[in-house]
């Protein structure tokens, strides 16, 4: 009796190792991923070039944009849904971020609140069409990403309208180049302090908001939810609004980066994004996964990306390389044990 | 409500944290460059070695997989030379992160046809201002924070185009169909407006003018469409060699190809190229518009073994192809 008691109790604290194992499956990927960084980076005089103080900015300001849009794709997920819809609206944030103070001479505040807006109603039309009228997220957001490229077109005129500074006319507010910026000496770029942020509010907002229990709810199992009184519709709906705002903020980021908003901005960004979350540990089938493990895996995307390209790796290459890194995650989680 | 302040906390956090951003950045957009005048501080001489950067657009084009080949050949023959390649793959996001990982390999000159203008001008500006020599091929960046721009003058050549037409292909006046470069894209409208230009006071016309997005396959099937409704088009003029190669299919289906003249812009020297097509007398003419790979070493060899200066511009000249010289120059730019 009390011998079978210890080994089900061993058994079960193996199963809690093995659980959190891996819970910080991702955490783990990106150290591994690091350190191969490390040992593999190029040298130049002796210096070990992968651990540049720079190149290390460069990595996380190169993935700040996938970075904010995998942010809100990971709460889509969590309620089983998907999004891929956001590389489509950060195109049309970044056009709308350019033509608001190139062509309608709109200051910074108003031009960024007018496209985040943008982003979140488009966001709601999308989780209105899927939760209330019961549409696949998957197709409905398919529907959006047309949709939302198509605006970003006609909004553009077909190209891509670049952002020159200054205060006349046609000009932007020299505010809005920051976004192009770096601080602490040069060193910090603003895309990778955004993308921080934006991370660290989601991480805190998901421990401890009521609203992230219904999220994880809908996600383990929508019927029981909605059964013990969760506000599914609801909540599903502001997990899309959450997306299509977050993908607006990458647009203006985007926009601000690179002092253009093009209607081909963003292309293929959302598959980029989901697999920032798969890699990250989120169930695709909903109801587990953290936003510190998309960033993890956002942020092994980048050191991945970073390494093959201080090789000079030809970049066709370097979609394989990613292309096997988002099947072992996504193997990995079968093994994770079901608790 | 513990919880409700721990996020008014994190929020406050975010938000004087942007606002100390805000206030200790400094601006690096602009050309002001440490290298106007006298020789580049990268420059050791003969006896120096030099790593080239060599950033480039996309290598699914092959005007732009060409202008790779030629700088790896030209290379060759410099042996302090190594190059390494970069492919954006027509992203403006991935070209900035390529310069940037060429940056932190330390290279000591940049190589750069850029995907877009204004995008790529503030990390060309960044290697410039760090006294890295940069050599901007075919499209520009904006503002002069780079050493010297290499290129061809796309409005120069429309109008060659438009004068051969007037003159020799229609000398007493007749109907052109344009197929035309993607829409938005400058080379599509330079070219299209220098061609206007030529054929200005002639009575050659233009009756039908369609987007064929620089594909063969595109080109194909508009011009298809254009003879049907344009049933006396004479010459089609089209902004690159494949589509005008389109065109000439589009003909041959209709079986009229050998009424018909068809002139290309590009004239690559390869198999598949403008060259051949007129050498093999499927296109009347085409203009070479050059990828500036040799001269862009030249300069390369210039600034960093003979420490001299380069001109800011250097505008290559276009050549008209015809069956005359198709097959001397295809040999010689192969030799």
């Amino acid at each position: 009796m009390s011998l079978s008691t210890q080994d089900t109790e061993t058994k079960a604290g193996r199963r809690d190792v093995v659980a959190s194992l891996f819970r910080f499956q991702s955490l783990f990927g990106l150290v591994a991923v690091f350190l191969v960084a490390v040992i593999f980076s190029p040298r130049h005089d002796g210096e070990l070039l992968f651990l540049n103080s720079d190149n290390l900015f460069n990595v996380v300001r190169a993935v700040s944009e996938i970075g904010i849009m995998a942010v809100g794709m990971t709460f889509v997920i969590l309620v089983g849904g998907i999004d891929l819809s956001v590389g489509a609206v950060l195109g049309l944030a970044a056009v709308g971020s350019a033509v608001l103070m190139v062509e309608s001479d709109f200051g910074v505040a108003a031009a960024v609140v007018i496209v985040l807006v943008i982003g979140v109603v488009f966001g709601f039309l999308q989780g209105v069409a899927s939760a209330v009228f019961g549409i696949q997220a998957f197709i409905v957001t398919l529907a959006g990403m047309q949709v939302a490229r198509g605006l970003a077109r006609m909004w553009s005129g077909g190209q891509g309208v670049p952002i020159a500074y200054g205060d006349g006319p046609g000009q932007a507010p020299v505010t809005f180049s920051l976004l192009g910026e770096r601080t602490f000496n040069g060193l910090v770029p603003i895309p990778a302090l955004i993308f921080a942020v934006v991370a660290v509010v989601a991480i805190v907002f998901l421990r401890t908001s009521a609203f992230s229990r219904h999220v994880y709810a809908i996600g383990g199992n929508e019927k029981a939810a909605r059964l013990s009184g969760v506000p599914v519709t609801r909540v599903k709906v502001i997990v899309f609004c959450i997306a299509g705002g977050l993908a607006a903020l990458a647009g203006i980021v985007h926009a601000g980066q690179l002092n253009q908003g093009s209607p081909n901005d963003g292309f293929g960004y959302e598959l980029d994004a989901i697999a920032a979350v798969v890699i990250g540990g989120t169930s695709l089938m909903g109801g587990h996964g953290t936003v510190t493990g998309t960033v993890a895996g956002a942020l092994l995307l980048g050191v991945l990306n970073n390494l093959l390209g201080l090789h000079g790796v030809d970049p066709n290459v370097q979609l394989l390389v990613k292309g096997l890194v988002i099947v072992v995650a996504a193997g990995l989680q079968r093994l994770r044990p079901t608790t | 409500m513990a919880r409700r302040r721990a996020v008014a906390t994190v929020l406050t956090m975010a938000a004087a944290l942007t606002l100390s951003v805000a206030c200790g950045t400094t601006s690096e957009n602009s050309g002001q460059n440490q290298q106007a005048g006298g020789p580049s501080e990268k420059c050791e001489g003969p006896d120096g070695e030099y790593t080239i950067g060599m950033s480039q657009a996309n290598r699914a084009e092959p005007y732009r997989e060409r202008m790779d080949d030629d700088i790896r050949a030209a290379a060759e023959d410099v042996p302090q030379f190594t190059v390494e390649f970069a492919d954006a793959q027509q992203d403006n996001a991935k070209q900035v992160s390529d310069v940037e990982n060429f940056l932190t390999r330390q290279i000591d000159v940049l190589i750069i046809s850029p995907n877009e203008a204004t995008p790529l001008t503030s990390v060309v500006a960044k290697a410039y201002n760090r006294g890295i020599p940069v050599i901007v091929l075919d499209r520009k960046v904006d503002g002069d924070a780079y050493t010297t721009w290499i290129g061809a003058d796309n409005v120069e050549i429309g109008r060659t185009a438009g004068e051969y037409v007037a003159k020799t292909l229609l000398p007493n006046g007749g109907k052109v169909g344009e197929l035309r470069g993607l829409a938005g894209s400058t080379p599509a409208k330079e070219r299209g407006d220098g061609f206007r230009q030529g054929i200005e006071g002639s009575g050659v016309e233009i009756v039908a003018s369609a987007d064929g997005d620089w594909l063969r396959d595109k080109g194909q099937s508009q011009a298809d469409a254009m003879f049907k409704a344009n049933p006396d088009i004479q010459v089609v003029y089209s902004h690159n060699d494949p589509m005008a190669e389109g065109a000439y299919l589009a003909a041959k289906a209709a079986g009229k190809e050998k009424s018909m003249k068809f002139i290309g812009i590009d004239g690559l020297p390869i198999p598949s190229g403008g060259l051949k097509a007129v050498e093999q007398g499927r296109l009347s003419a085409t203009l070479i518009y050059p990828t500036a790979g040799k001269e862009a070493v030249e300069a390369a060899e210039k600034i960093l073994i003979d420490c001299a200066e380069v001109p800011k511009e250097q505008t290559l000249d276009t050549q008209l192809i015809t069956a005359d010289n198709a097959a001397t120059v295809y040999n010689e730019a192969n030799s």
